[in-house]
């Protein structure tokens, strides 16, 4: 069972959504406005563990709920609903932090189904990755590294710079984690297509490469002058644990 | 509408092409005449002038496109809400009766539910048609004479049972109960829609609780079909606009309240093809409107 917040201004739709989600056994809330649902979320802090936002509200409009929503790091996963099918729509709703987009009219099992992936989401990034990472690594404790000042939690995909918090992509995450793992040894693109993401080979290789310079910007003091996360020319790259000190 | 700004946009482009010509004209003539330097300067600020009008009439017309795009856009917005959302809810409460065992209660709550998006759906469908019906000349052979007063006091009952209102929310007075002076000459489906649009609009835009009167009295030659309502008001400059087609008072778009821009235009439409008119006053914001509705009566003509 979670908790499912519905913003809907349509009387008719939130009953049949309010409906459709008790009776798949989830704990319903139905609100009528964007503030009401904001108020909910980040003031009363009510801890729900998925939204479904409709687009166009009276007053505060669904883009804005999910904007104000990342903005206070509220991570909750949202699925829009909205009667705006236009690519650009789809876009904007992306742009502002949706994770989800679905265009009235829906069809209910989709919805239902797309709901659940989102939960399913949740419920992996909380429980089974850690699980997994402990056992890998061999202990219970969560995944902590320090590279100068900076610390970067594996675990809770966050990096720390002094009271600067970074999240972290889990496309981020699992390749850190790769590399810090296989420290010491080149590891090619190819390697960390198959390895780390699953990726077909034929992928853009210069994928990796962006996701290395994003990598280089969290853990290196000096990203232009890596020494922790090396080229190995026409290769891929080299994770090192204690760089020497510079001269 | 796409024909009536095209037309302006050549009107523009032709304001231009004459001012140019006339441009080109005066620097020759006065080339090779050989005018005294005072003609120069009075034709100089003449044709400076027509090229300043040009200008600023290209801007206007430009500025009016924008507003005019700008309503396009909001209306294919607040139609794709309007005609998708009861569709959407439609298709929610089948799938759900098709998918889930429902107790007798249930299904008959969710027949009714349907049965309302229906009518919604309905509703904005015959709003739509009748805005495209509008522009031909009304037939006037499908005209009839009827009681104007008994067709309002029909749409007061309608809107009552539509927006759950009680008798004291929507007063009715009609000053003058079944007298000839009531008596008008058209199409009563017509006009109907026209009261209940201005019915639904000062319900709409009221604040709770909801408090209308509506008024049927005879002034003249006319009768006078009177909606006040306590509601959010119109600000003074807006009080013409709202009859254009797809305008909307730009605070309510940007407060969303739902709509269309086509309800007031119909009204005055249909008014003006039955020889009356429809005209707005208020107050001023947060102080209520009043929509009246002018039509001729019978024993004039």
């Amino acid at each position: 069972m979670s908790r499912i917040l519905v913003v809907e201004d349509e009387l008719h739709l939130a009953q049949g959504l309010q409906f459709n989600l008790e009776a798949e056994g989830h704990e319903v809330t139905a609100v009528e406005s964007g503030e009401a649902a904001l108020q909910l979320l980040l003031t009363e802090k009510v801890p729900f563990e998925a939204v479904v936002l409709d687009v166009m509200l009276p007053g505060c409009d669904g883009f804005t709920v999910a904007t104000e929503l990342r903005k206070a790091r509220n991570y909750v996963p949202i699925l829009m609903l909205t009667a705006r099918s236009r690519p650009e729509d789809v876009l904007k709703g992306f742009e502002s932090g949706t994770d989800d987009y679905l265009p009235k009219p829906f069809d209910l099992s989709i919805l239902i189904a797309r709901i659940r992936g989102l939960l399913r989401r949740t419920a992996w990034m909380q429980h089974e990755r850690p699980a997994e990472t402990a056992v890998a690594a061999g202990g219970n404790e969560t995944e902590i590294h320090h590279f100068g000042k900076r610390v970067i939690d594996l675990t809770n995909l966050e990096l720390r710079d002094g009271d600067e918090v970074v999240r972290l992509t889990l496309m981020e995450v699992d390749l850190l984690r790769y590399f810090i793992r296989n420290a010491g040894r080149v590891i090619s693109r190819k390697e960390i297509l198959d390895e780390v993401w699953g990726l077909r080979e034929d992928t853009d290789t210069r994928a990796i490469d962006n996701f290395v310079v994003r990598l280089r910007r969290y853990i290196e003091e000096e990203p232009s002058h890596p020494r922790r996360l090396v080229t190995a020319r026409g290769v891929g790259y080299r994770f090192v644990e204690e760089p020497a000190k510079e001269e | 509408m796409q024909i009536t700004s095209r037309r302006k946009t050549a009107a523009t482009f032709i304001v231009l092409g004459a001012c140019s010509v006339g441009l080109a004209l005066a620097l020759n003539i006065t080339w090779v005449i050989r005018w005294r330097e005072v003609g120069m300067a009075v034709l100089g600020f003449l044709f400076f002038g027509f090229i300043m009008a040009g200008v600023t009439l290209n801007t206007i017309f430009l500025v009016r496109e924008i507003r005019r795009n700008e309503q396009h856009d909001s209306f294919i917005n607040a139609m794709t809400h309007e005609l998708k959302t009861p569709i959407a809810s439609i298709r929610l409460y089948l799938e759900t009766l098709q998918s889930r065992n429902l107790d007798e209660a249930q299904r008959t709550n969710f027949y009714r539910i349907m049965l309302e998006d229906t009518d919604r759906l309905l509703g904005t469908v015959e709003q739509v048609l009748r805005a495209g019906k509008t522009s031909h000349k009304p037939e006037r052979r499908n005209w009839k004479q009827f009681d104007i007063g008994e067709l309002a006091r029909e749409c007061v009952e309608l809107a009552r049972t539509r927006h759950h209102l009680d008798a004291e929310a929507v007063e009715f007075h009609d000053h003058a109960v079944g007298s000839e002076e009531n008596r008008v000459n058209g199409e009563a489906e017509e006009l109907s829609a026209a009261i209940s649009n201005v019915l639904d609009n000062a319900v709409k835009y009221s604040t709770s609780p909801v408090r209308v009167r509506v008024e049927v009295l005879a002034e003249g030659a006319h009768v006078l079909v009177r909606v006040k309502d306590h509601g959010v008001g119109i600000p003074p400059p807006e009080l013409k606009r709202i009859f254009r087609r797809f305008y909307r008072v730009p605070q309510r778009i940007k407060a969303r309240v739902k709509g269309t821009g086509l309800g007031l235009f119909i009204v005055r439409s249909v008014a003006r093809h039955h020889g009356g008119d429809a005209y707005a006053s208020s107050e001023g914001e947060g102080l209520g409107a009043t929509v009246t509705i002018k039509i001729p009566r019978v024993y004039n003509r």
